[in-house]
């Protein structure tokens, strides 16, 4: 195979991506040709894979063994700032805590701040769901200190041993590649039920965001400032902190940005771990009680706390200018004397349920909204399922059945597919585009095959090849590597069923995403719209994307995919539009000049220049499928983000951390790959 | 310069080179091309390395206006970040008034800097977050000098470049030329002997530009610094300096005085830079003068000075052909002139 593969493309002179795309196909057909004769080519043969799981559990459970003490030790300590939090939050009268808020707000953005804290706060009391909420704001609390100075710690720390910055950066790079969930399992393990778990968590997951900013922000202050503080005699700890740290003060604030909203993000998810009051378990409950009004009034409440939280953070990263304090002191004051004045009659915050007519009206309009609705609800689902999903899944010749598609799959159509694909690849190379003929052909063996169920060589020799072109052999050969641990390790079924399911959710993210890109950049107006809406997807925390999809479509793959897609679609639109409208003027101008048309110019010029921005951008869409796959799951997912959750409700260390692990591989090569292409393509525009 | 108190700034075979395992690297260049610092560089570049600074060898008196000029890209930031010790030179000495600082302890380094060194720099260095007098009063406010205390000396430094009034500005807030005065001011703060100046003017329209240069010769007048002062105008060299340094490629191809660099320059690479400039306007009279055994002065006397340009030498003997006597401020004769070598040092670029 060797043989035909290497010697003979290269004596015709192909280039490498055609070589490649070559020896895929023929390990492809290899594979289908000789299923009959050697069934093992196809599926691994269980008793080929090692009990990875089980040693995983073993080693960690051993390590996790020496820990406990010192993690129980911790976890006793902290409960003490957490008490504290808990305490001064809840004993805050209601009142004092809005009308902090509100000047804070004030004091950071002026007016529109005020409004949105006081309005925001007010909206949290109306739900009923204050004391909730006050528990989860007592987590991020303490958990966002915490990931701020280690965060920050971790980021002066290679900023002053410039030989620990390439190690920090791989440790950051792979923290960002491990799904949520995956954290959770040791965690439980080493700290037992309760709360801190959800701190510890959150911590951990937010203080990444914090010390790459911080690296960021130190790295790119002028040389010529930190010489100056140099040469004015400063000693190095005066330097850093009276010269580079507040020179580097908006990148920080970026970074204290990014936290928040991550430590908020994962306070919610640890919910799940239970055990603790607050709005996330209420979110869960009620979702699980199908309650879809009030699930949709808390998921409210929390994405109110992301949206105050993100957009006062930001406020700090990009105005320097602060407003009057004395109308902070003024705020302040009316609030304290409120709460004075009507200490005795102040109303319990539980007992607000104003908003609960609403959550009421939710739930029987959205009752005789599916009941009136229903078919064509459950067209759309059964279409996309059974003329979509499992195509792509399990092969068009298991998905096609005759009470589905209403005729049976028989050889004869297989051989229809693959000679209807050999057609168009033999048209595409006859017009020279023989890459492309080819993987027409690939395309059409994959979807008679479908992604499941592909043939475990074809998909080590298609990341081979993939890695080879993207990134050299270095990148080639890990990802064989990586692909076989998993392969070795019994989670092989599982990655290709997370594999399927991102991969099409990514593939209608690009679409989708790339359409709205393309519209936003050509139309200010459409922008107008659109990026409100990208901003506010980006900020609501990843869990409360399923509570619309499950009030439409209930427990099931489809509704998984709509909320993987509605949150993994924003950096495709976003990046899309920033590539096709930063294309440098005067090539407009010289395309213009030259007579082309609008989409001409499109087409020639700025799709081209914008590749490697959109390139990012997918690479962006895919880390995010990835990581809402794993909160997927939630709401029925197969594959590894079902493994993870179930772990994690059976503390399953074994199962939680290999299957974290196979999916950190799987987003790891996929960020590799796609960066490896975006960097070649800038290369190729000399950028 | 006298033989006894030692030059503010002495370098001596300095060399700068980036790169990794620069210094073996030169060392093993060094040995190999027997100590020919030209061989020794083109061999680091071939290796990959970028030698910025080649053994480079002078002294700076004190009080003495020197300037380093060259291209772009020459190494002229580089040289004077060794000296500054901002760079770890790679090989050669380097001493102020005498004391050798190459090796130095790091609190001796910042006791220099807080005593003995001012710096601006090319693009302004100021910190973003500190108004103009927090950022002039930095320098103080690293060695703990009280608050009112700063703020009087920031103050005093402030008026000195003309920036009084805008002390609680932010750099943004201000001009190109405004910054640089902070810029400026900041060097100044705690009084240095020995100022380095980079490129200070650079980033500035002509006009501004002038201004400056008119207000540094008068703050210079009084203060009377050992400055090592870069640029790559020529015009501003001639116009400031005592002696001028002329970089290529990392290499110091020639020192000299401003009329030297014009008159005589050493090599194509120096006629260049001087090609658009008036010579008459910057040559003086003493740079062509003979002694009067060598050329006695004939019967004519336009009564020429040793320190007139040539230009106004020129205008007073329009009509002469005979040598003619040169006096001091005494009236006594120290030399005499030919007036066909004064016409004749005006055309040497069009040969
Ligand atoms: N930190 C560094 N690492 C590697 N090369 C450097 C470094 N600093 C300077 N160089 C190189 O040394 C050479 C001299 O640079 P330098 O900044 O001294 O030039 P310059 O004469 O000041 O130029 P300019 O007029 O543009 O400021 C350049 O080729 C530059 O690329
Ligand atoms: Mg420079």
């Amino acid at each position: 195979m060797t043989t035909a593969a290497d010697v003979l493309p290269s004596r015709l002179g192909l280039t490498p991506g055609t070589r490649a795309a070559l020896v895929v196909l023929l390990t492809g057909a290899l594979c289908l040709a000789l299923e009959p004769v050697l069934p093992w080519l196809v599926k691994w043969p269980d008793a080929w894979t090692l009990p990875a799981t089980q040693w995983v559990d073993t080693v960690t459970r051993w390590i996790l063994g020496w820990l406990k003490p010192l993690a129980r030790a911790f976890a006793d300590l902290m409960r003490y700032p957490m008490d504290w939090a808990n305490l001064a939050l809840n004993a805050t009268p209601w009142p004092v805590t809005i009308g902090l808020i509100t000047a804070l707000g004030w004091y950071l953005g002026g007016l529109r701040m005020a409004a949105l804290g006081f309005l925001g706060l007010s909206f949290v009391l109306a739900s009923g769901y204050w004391s909730e909420s006050m528990n989860t704001l007592a987590l991020v609390a303490v958990s966002v200190p915490l990931a701020l100075i280690v965060g920050g710690a971790i980021g002066l720390l290679a900023n002053e041993f410039p030989r620990l910055k390439p190690p920090v950066q791989a440790v950051l790079d792979v923290m960002q590649t491990v799904p949520t969930f995956a954290y959770l399992t040791p965690l439980l393990v080493l700290f037992g039920f309760g709360p801190v778990v959800g701190l510890i968590a959150s911590a951990i997951y937010a203080a990444p965001p914090m010390a790459r900013n911080v690296i960021l922000g130190l790295e790119r202050v002028e040389s010529e400032i930190k010489e100056a503080a140099v040469m004015s005699g400063a000693g190095r700890l005066q330097q850093l902190f009276q010269v580079e740290v507040p020179s580097a003060a908006s990148q920080i604030m970026v970074g204290v940005n990014q936290c928040l909203m991550a430590a908020l993000s994962m306070v919610i998810i640890a919910a799940v771990i239970g055990g603790f009051n607050d709005i996330g378990w209420e979110v869960l409950l009620t979702m699980r009680k199908a309650q879809f009004g009030q699930s949709l009034l808390a998921g409210l409440v929390i994405v109110v706390f992301a949206v105050v939280i993100d957009r006062m953070s930001g406020a700090l990263a990009i105005e320097r200018r602060r407003h009057d304090p004395r109308v902070v002191y003024g705020v302040l004051a009316l609030a304290a004397v409120l709460t004075a004045l009507f200490w005795s009659r102040l109303p319990d915050p539980a007992e607000f349920t104003l908003l609960a007519p609403v959550a009421e009206a939710v739930d029987t309009g959205l009752g005789e909204f599916t009941a009136a609705n229903g078919d064509w609800l459950a067209g759309v689902k059964n279409g996309a399922m059974f003329y979509v999903l499992l195509p792509l899944r399990i092969g068009l010749d298991q998905a096609v059945l005759p009470f589905t598609w209403g005729f049976a799959w028989t050889p004869g159509m297989s051989w229809a597919v693959f000679a209807a694909g050999a057609a168009l690849c033999l048209i595409l190379i006859w017009r020279g585009r023989v890459t492309a003929g080819l993987m027409v052909l690939i395309g059409a063996g994959m979807l008679e095959t479908g992604i499941a169920d592909l043939p475990w060589p074809f998909v080590l020799v298609g990341a081979a090849a993939l890695g080879r072109i993207a990134g050299g052999w270095r990148l080639s050969l890990l990802a064989v590597g990586l692909m076989l641990t998993i392969l070795l390790s019994g989670l092989w079924d599982r990655a290709m069923l997370s594999l399927y399911l991102s991969g099409v959710s990514v593939v209608a993210c690009a679409v989708v995403g790339g359409f709205f890109g393309l519209w936003s950049a050509v139309s200010p107006m459409a922008w107008r719209i659109v990026q409100p809406i990208c901003d506010m997807l980006q900020t609501i925390p990843l869990f409360v994307f399923l509570i619309p999809v499950l009030m439409f479509f209930q427990i099931g793959e489809f509704s998984a995919f709509l909320a993987i897609c509605a949150y993994a679609v924003v950096p495709m639109i976003r990046y899309t539009r920033h590539g096709l409208v930063s294309t440098p003027p005067e090539l407009m101008e010289a395309a213009i000049a030259s007579g082309a048309t609008g989409w001409q110019i499109m087409r020639d010029v700025r799709a081209p220049y914008a590749a490697p921005t959109i390139l990012l951008g997918l690479n962006q869409t895919i880390l995010y499928a990835f990581a809402m796959l794993v909160i997927a799951a939630l709401i029925g997912t197969t594959g590894l983000g079902q493994s993870i959750y179930l772990a994690l409700g059976k503390a399953d260390v074994g199962l939680g951390i290999s299957a974290g692990a196979a999916m950190a591989i799987l987003a790891f090569l996929a960020d590799r790959m796609v960066q490896g292409f975006a960097e070649e393509r800038r290369r190729a525009l000399g950028l | 310069m006298t033989g006894t108190t030692p030059p503010a700034i002495a370098c001596q075979h300095v060399w700068q080179v980036f790169g990794p395992n620069a210094r073996k690297a030169l060392d093993a260049a060094l040995q190999r091309t027997g100590g020919d610092a030209r061989a020794a560089a083109a061999q680091l570049r071939e290796q990959g390395l970028i030698p910025a600074v080649q053994d480079a060898t002078f002294e700076v008196g004190k009080g003495e206006l020197f300037v380093i000029m060259g291209l772009s890209g020459s190494g002229k930031s580089t040289i004077i970040r060794c000296i500054s010790q901002l760079l770890d030179a790679t090989a050669g000495e380097i001493a102020l008034d005498g004391e050798n600082i190459v090796g130095a302890s790091k609190q001796r380094l910042t006791q220099l800097r807080r005593e003995k060194m001012g710096m601006v720099f090319q693009h302004f260095g100021l910190f973003p977050h500190m108004t103009v007098a927090e950022n002039v009063a930095y320098p103080l406010r690293v060695q703990g000098v009280a608050k009112a205390r700063r703020r009087e000396r920031a103050q005093e430094v402030i008026s000195l470049v003309g920036l009084e009034g805008r002390e609680d500005a932010f750099p943004r807030e201000l001009s190109g030329g405004q910054r640089q005065r902070v810029g400026i001011a900041r060097s100044l703060a705690v009084n240095p002997d020995i100022w380095f100046l980079d490129e200070p003017f650079s980033a500035l329209d002509p006009l501004i530009r002038r201004q400056l240069q008119d207000e540094f010769l008068k703050i210079q007048a009084n203060l009377k610094k050992s400055i090592v002062f870069i640029t790559h105008d020529i015009a501003e060299a001639l116009k400031l300096a005592d002696r001028i340094a002329i970089m290529r490629d990392g290499r110091i191809v020639q020192i000299g005085t401003p009329a030297d660099i014009v008159l005589r320059p050493a090599d194509d690479y120096v006629r260049e830079f001087s090609r658009d400039v008036a010579k008459g306007a910057h040559a003086r009279v003493r740079s062509v003068m003979r002694p009067v055994s060598d050329l006695p002065p004939g019967p004519d006397d336009p009564g020429l000075r040793p320190d007139m340009t040539l230009d106004e030498a020129l205008a007073h003997c329009m009509e002469l052909y005979q040598p003619v006597p040169v006096h001091d401020d005494s009236g006594a004769v120290i030399g005499a002139v030919n007036p066909v070598d004064l016409a004749a040092a005006l055309q040497v670029e069009s040969e």
